[in-house]
């Protein structure tokens, strides 16, 4: 097949997908002209377009990007921090890890971001609500892929470190953990993701914080358009956020 | 013959003395007592730490109460609702991108990078769309629970080991007879997982909705009982809601787990 | 020494009213990125009723391409395939086939794997059951019916894919190295259990594989393939006697059909494996 046919091939797909997105709101657009959708309950896509703009100067919304980011910095910190330290505790102590890592999985599948108002009398309405509720959510898969990442250790390797005579530490930062580094990745992400996630949506709830408390605000000024704006401003940092750490992690993997 | 007699009785071991099972008893008690000295130490708020016997005095009520039974029929109505519709047209949706390779490539990528939003941030929509109400909250957990099972369906078709395919095109199975012997049971432990993850997020996206705006359901029970400031009831409400969403998740695993042949 | 009766050339086709299978001129060409290649050029044979033909040749000579031909799960090729002296096109009732992958159901157990082609005519449940016992009894897996395949040896899955395709009662067995993934011992044994249902059926098999040993072991005619294209290089008839068992591989007479075999064979994998290595320093050198 030809180099232009195959290029043809390649971009077809991404092109329908987007250009049925295109499609579709222009029928919205037409839709809602002709009053057959109430405009009050669906703005006008072109309308929506317009306020990004308006969004983005009025509304500040770079300090509340960086607000948002800052708590997604902190939670990030302590669930890597305390998920792969936790994590390297289990697989030493190989005791307490039959006794918890159950737990740990039981608490990966917990609904935690539903004590948010327990939260909230604990620390208040504050960002600390904000990193506590999504540091404890992301905590769980870092724990879990950190384990396994130390667990699945080619035995060869462990041995070559025996025959060295090296000391448990010297094991385990030499040999253990540069061995486990791409599943720990993997679970660092996942934690990541999920932190993201619960500080959008947290921000949201209690109606304080950056990104999630701007559409909150949005939505009770009953600004249609702008509200719009922001969810698809917020849709746009998670997707950016989502492919970078998945490109960081195929290099990561790549390049150990 | 009494060496033999001796032998036999130390191989039988006792469960409830195994080490781990120990442990684990020390690490709850540990809690609780560390929990009880909190409480009693007065270094929080008055009563952002309940004692212990609070809390269970609390737990106890609540049991025995009508409401929580009524609201949990509320939520669990509302999630039922929002998962078979989600279920439903993430199956369908599945199907179809997973058996059309461009489709997959036109469509999928918008369901693999929407799927990890906080989906929380649409309610305001949800709300303008279907009101108040119900409405809302199942519009919620439905959309909440339509990508992951979308993207496990389509991930569970393409995943199929092509020799079986080739096996019912060999026997010549009609499109009737292939997708019911050989493509469904081929997928059956992705459906199952994605339903698992489908629950868990549409459990979650349908109890915020309600702590948002409900005054029915578990969620605005929690939400009541933080206006009132009746910690005891908030705990209490919680560890019910925790321990059923945990006894869920872990039924739904080993339902799916058990019929699930795996080859070797 | 010479073998008994060899032909050099392909046999011409012989009363083909009296052959069950006939490909006529097949050609089958793949179109790829870099261009087209042909995998299959001019394979013409027949086989009699109740005769068993293996096919073998070098990894590349289109052997798989063949059975996915003659199977009825390839389409645009040039030339003819036609069994009892009806044109194939597309999977045949008359054809039966036996993949080289693990290809039994790991969600059904073995008898309900063997009462597939039963199920799928419309059988009731009781009559099909009791016709699959019959052939897992027949390869010999009795006692095995309630299993499910990840309990069983690779061997014992080929088995029941076997076991599969005889329940559809095909009037040609086709099989596509169903022994590959398995060690030689079992291989051999397998050979005999296979040996004995043709036997027992009387049942026409065409067996491809890139095995002299077990070629020679269970055929009474074989086909050399060259490497790709694939051509039809030579037509050995193997007059070791029948019933044949597995310690026919220690008589003088089976070594010189291998060795007569692999003298064929030897050139085409050679070639095989230069194409081979130079694809690769191409891949290498076109690298930045």
């Amino acid at each position: 097949m030809s180099a232009v046919a195959l290029t043809a091939r390649r971009w077809l797909p991404p092109f329908v997908g987007f250009g049925s997105l295109v499609l579709a709101l222009a029928v919205v657009e037409g839709l809602i002209r002709l009053g057959a959708i109430n405009r009050f309950i669906v703005p006008l896509p072109s309308e929506v377009i317009a306020s990004f703009a308006r969004v983005i100067v009025e509304e500040d919304i770079l300090h509340r990007f960086l607000l948002t980011a800052w708590e997604c910095l902190a939670s990030g910190i302590l669930l890597t921090v305390f998920g792969v330290a936790i994590g390297a505790l289990f697989h030493r102590l190989r005791l307490l890890r039959l006794a918890c890592e159950t737990w740990v999985a039981a608490m990966a599948s917990a609904p935690l971001v539903l004590a948010y108002p327990l939260f909230l009398v604990l620390f208040g309405r504050s960002a600390l609500t904000i990193i506590m509720l999504a540091f404890l959510s992301g905590l769980p898969p870092v724990i879990l892929k950190t384990i396994e990442g130390l667990s699945a250790t080619r035995r060869v390797l462990i041995n070559v470190g025996r025959s060295f005579n090296l000391t448990p530490a010297q094991q385990f930062y030499k040999i253990l953990l540069p061995s486990a580094l791409p599943t720990i990745f993997v679970g660092i992400r996942l934690g990541l993701i999920f932190a993201l996630i619960n500080v959008v949506g947290v921000e949201f709830l209690i109606n304080f914080g950056g990104l999630g408390q701007l559409i909150n605000e949005l939505a009770e000024r009953y600004d249609l358009p702008a509200m719009y704006a922001a969810i698809c401003f917020v849709i746009f940092v998670s997707v950016v956020f989502f492919v970078t750490t998945e490109r960081a992690e195929r290099w990561l993997r790549s390049a150990g | 013959m009494a060496e033999i007699g001796r032998l036999t009785r130390a191989v039988a071991p006792r469960p409830w003395m195994m080490p781990v099972m120990l442990l684990r008893v020390v690490i709850v008690l540990a809690v609780l007592l560390i929990w009880q000295f909190l409480s009693a130490s007065g270094w929080f708020y008055r009563g952002v730490v309940p004692s212990l016997p609070t809390i269970a005095g609390a737990l106890a009520k609540l049991l025995s109460g009508g409401d929580l039974y009524w609201n949990l029929w509320v939520t669990i109505d509302e999630i039922a609702i929002g998962l078979a519709i989600g279920g439903l047209s993430g199956l369908v949706a599945g199907l179809v991108i997973g058996g059309n390779k461009f489709i997959a490539a036109a469509f999928e990528p918008y369901l693999y990078y929407l799927g990890p939003t906080p989906k929380i941030i649409f309610f305001p929509v949800m709300i303008m769309w279907f009101g108040v109400g119900a409405g809302s909250k199942i519009a919620m957990g439905a959309v909440s629970c339509f990508f992951p099972i979308a993207l496990n369906v389509a991930a569970g078709m393409r995943q199929i080991d092509q020799v079986l395919i080739r096996v019912g095109t060999s026997f010549r199975a009609n499109p009737w007879q292939m997708a019911t012997k050989i493509y469904l049971p081929a997928m059956r432990p992705a459906v199952i997982n994605g339903l698992r993850l489908g629950l868990g997020v549409a459990l979650i996206g349908t109890l915020l909705a309600e702590t948002k705006l409900s005054n029915r359901g578990i969620g605005a029970m929690v939400m009541q009982a933080y206006a009132a400031f009746d910690m005891p009831r908030m705990y209490a409400i919680l560890i019910v809601l925790f321990a059923l969403a945990i006894g869920v998740n872990a039924l739904v695993a080993r339902f799916g787990g058990l019929d699930a042949i795996e080859r070797k | 020494m010479a073998v008994p009766s060899t032909s050099n050339r392909v046999v011409p086709l012989p009363q083909a009213d009296a052959a069950i299978l006939v490909v006529d001129r097949v050609a089958m060409r793949f179109h790829t990125a870099e261009g087209g290649v042909s995998a299959l050029d001019d394979v013409s044979f027949t086989v009699a009723p109740g005769e068993f033909l293996a096919v073998i040749g070098p990894s590349g000579c289109g052997k798989s391409t063949l059975f996915n031909i003659i199977g009825g799960l390839l389409t645009g090729y040039d030339g003819r395939i036609s069994v009892a002296g009806q044109k194939i096109s597309g999977p045949h009732a008359s054809i039966g086939m036996v993949f080289q992958e693990e290809s039994t159901f790991p969600w059904r157990n073995v008898v309900d794997n063997v009462a597939f082609p039963l199920e799928l005519a419309g059988m009731d449940k009781r009559e099909r059951i009791e016709r699959a016992r019959h052939f897992v009894s027949m390869v010999g897996l009795d006692g095995f019916e309630n299993r499910y395949p990840a309990e069983l040896s690779g061997g014992m899955r080929q088995r029941v894919s076997m076991a599969r395709t005889l329940a559809s009662e095909p009037k040609i067995f086709l099989m596509d190295e169903p022994f590959a993934a398995l060690d030689e011992q079992t291989r051999l044994l397998l050979g005999d259990k296979v040996l004995q249902i043709q036997q027992q059926l009387n049942q026409t098999m065409l067996l491809i594989t890139h095995n002299i040993t077990e070629a020679v072991q269970l055929a009474d005619r074989i086909l050399v393939m060259t490497y790709r294209p694939g051509r039809v290089k030579r037509i050995v008839d193997i007059m070791l006697p029948r019933p044949r068992t597995s310690e026919i591989v220690s008589s003088e007479l089976f070594g010189r059909y291998v060795a007569q075999i692999w003298s064929d064979l030897r050139e085409e994998a050679s070639r095989g494996m230069i194409d081979d290595e130079s694809r690769v320093l191409h891949a290498g050198e076109c690298r930045p």
